[in-house]
């Protein structure tokens, strides 16, 4: 397996990131992970032990590192102040950025681009909230303004759909 | 500020329009002021865009809380996840001036500028902090007396604390206080403070219809009459996937699950077919007939 010994250093370069050098390895964050209780694939204890063991190539093409809530129990009863649920959303951010994306969540930032909206407008709740009283369609935001934020911060490239493996290119 | 901003959400606006419809008439009920600002675009979803880009999420959050700002009002939310990203910038933002320079200087090229002048409230919040329990049980005029309540507050409300921090991270209360000031009983459970599952739904199903069974089951063991969400992710799993968890599992749960201004409608005497109860996947025959 590849150990990168400066991918300890790479994550430690935000102010979420640094508190990972903190981690004694109790693993009271996987003691309340729900992810983890589940599937035991997801222990976000384990995932910081390899973090600083440098297995970059490993977690980064990893797809179980995508099972977690997002519910922060993790940060809230980490003993050392390890900021663990935040710190491993930066490590999705890497493995996006390398193309590593779940399908279902890069759809979701296509339709955040494409309609600034996750679930856009559709025809038959309008009518049924016409129907209802309320407004046809509550949310119609200026699509070019959001395009042009989401562009600026380089967001069109990490929700690119690569070609598949093995295909034809 | 006696006005706000609603921010009502694209799951609850484009979803679950009636949890939009009591939603508008207990804030009448109530007496908040409220504006629309129809430009408000995706918060967005802290388990979606956030996944990909900490920057992308900041940076579209903070256009929200310019479109506020610029009206000069704060923002209320019925969404837990719009009220985390928007909590999160707004707080990041204001106590962060280099962090608020780089946002900044990403919202010029749409002419915006974050001040730093607005807050971001929940529901729940405004009604446990501002309206107060004691308030509300005023305005109650069906009260919920006999009603086993199982209240869930999903992950996004009160977490992290660094920036949210007026109830319990993992033992929050005042969904709690609320649901009591409405005449119900407040129920106890096993894992309260656990996901519901909503999150993994498109990555992993197994896992999150087992989070889910385990959820109904710690409910059902205590014979609640039903569940009380203050999120419109946590409403779609729990009334729209039980029959999932019934069909993988053979179990055979119906519990009702209302959002909280569902339930402070029926409790303010609202007729409960104003309401679209019909829309929900889990009926309540029963439930409705006690109203
Ligand atoms: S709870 Fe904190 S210190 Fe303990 S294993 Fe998890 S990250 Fe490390
Ligand atoms: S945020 Fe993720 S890693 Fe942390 S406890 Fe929740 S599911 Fe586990």
């Amino acid at each position: 397996m590849m150990i990168s010994s400066a991918f300890r250093k790479e994550m430690s370069q935000t102010e979420i990131g640094k508190t990972i050098n903190y981690c004694y390895q109790c693993g009271t964050c996987a003691g309340i992970c729900p992810a983890f209780r589940v599937n035991s694939n997801y222990n976000p204890r384990r995932l910081v032990e390899d973090i600083l063991l440098g297995f970059k190539d490993k977690l980064l093409n990893d797809k179980n590192i995508w099972l977690c809530t997002t519910c922060h129990l993790c940060l809230e009863v980490c003993p050392q102040g390890v900021l663990v649920s935040e710190m491993l959303f930066d490590l999705r951010h890497m493995a996006v950025a390398i193309g590593n994306i779940p399908e279902n969540i890069r759809e979701e930032g296509v339709r955040v681009f494409n309609t600034g909206l996750n679930l856009p407008n559709n025809p038959a709740i309008a009518r049924r909230r016409t129907k209802m009283g309320l407004k046809e369609n509550l949310m119609t935001p200026n699509v070019e303004v959001i395009q042009t934020i989401l562009k600026e911060v380089g967001f069109p490239k990490l929700i690119e759909k690569l070609p598949e493996e093995g295909g034809n290119e | 500020m006696s006005e706000y901003a609603l921010f009502v959400g694209c799951v609850i606006a484009n979803r679950y329009p009636h949890l939009e419809k009591s939603g508008r008439m207990v804030l009448e009920n109530l007496r908040i002021k409220f504006k629309d600002i129809p430009e408000f675009g995706c918060c967005p979803n802290p388990t979606g865009t956030l996944q990909i880009s900490r920057e992308a999420w900041t940076a579209a959050a903070a256009h929200n809380l310019c479109l506020a700002e610029d009206k000069g009002l704060d923002i209320l939310t019925f969404c837990n996840g719009c009220y985390e990203t928007l909590k999160s910038a707004n707080v990041e933002m204001k106590n962060d001036p280099h962090h608020k320079d780089v946002v900044n200087k990403i919202l010029s090229k749409v002419n915006m500028e974050f001040k730093g002048s607005i807050n971001v409230v929940h529901f729940l919040e405004y009604v446990y902090k501002i309206i107060t329990p004691e308030k509300l049980k005023e305005t109650v005029v069906k009260p919920l007396t006999g009603l086993r309540v199982a209240t869930f507050y999903g992950c996004h409300y009160g977490r992290p604390s660094s920036i949210v921090d007026f109830d319990d991270p993992i033992r929050p209360v005042s969904l709690d206080r609320v649901v009591e000031a409405l005449g119900a009983t407040s129920v106890e459970y096993l894992n309260k403070h656990t996901c519901c599952g909503s999150a993994i739904s498109g990555i992993d199903e197994d896992s999150q219809l087992i989070l889910l069974k385990d959820k109904l089951e710690q409910i059902d063991r205590v014979k609640a009459d039903l569940i009380c969400v203050i999120c419109p992710a946590c409403y779609m799993q729990l009334d729209g996937n039980q029959r999932k968890v019934n069909s993988k599992f053979g179990t055979n749960y119906k519990i009702p699950v209302l959002y909280l201004t569902e339930l402070i409608a029926l409790a303010q005497g609202i007729p409960p077919a104003e309401l679209g109860l019909n829309f929900h996947a889990v009926k309540m025959k029963e439930l409705i007939e006690k109203f």
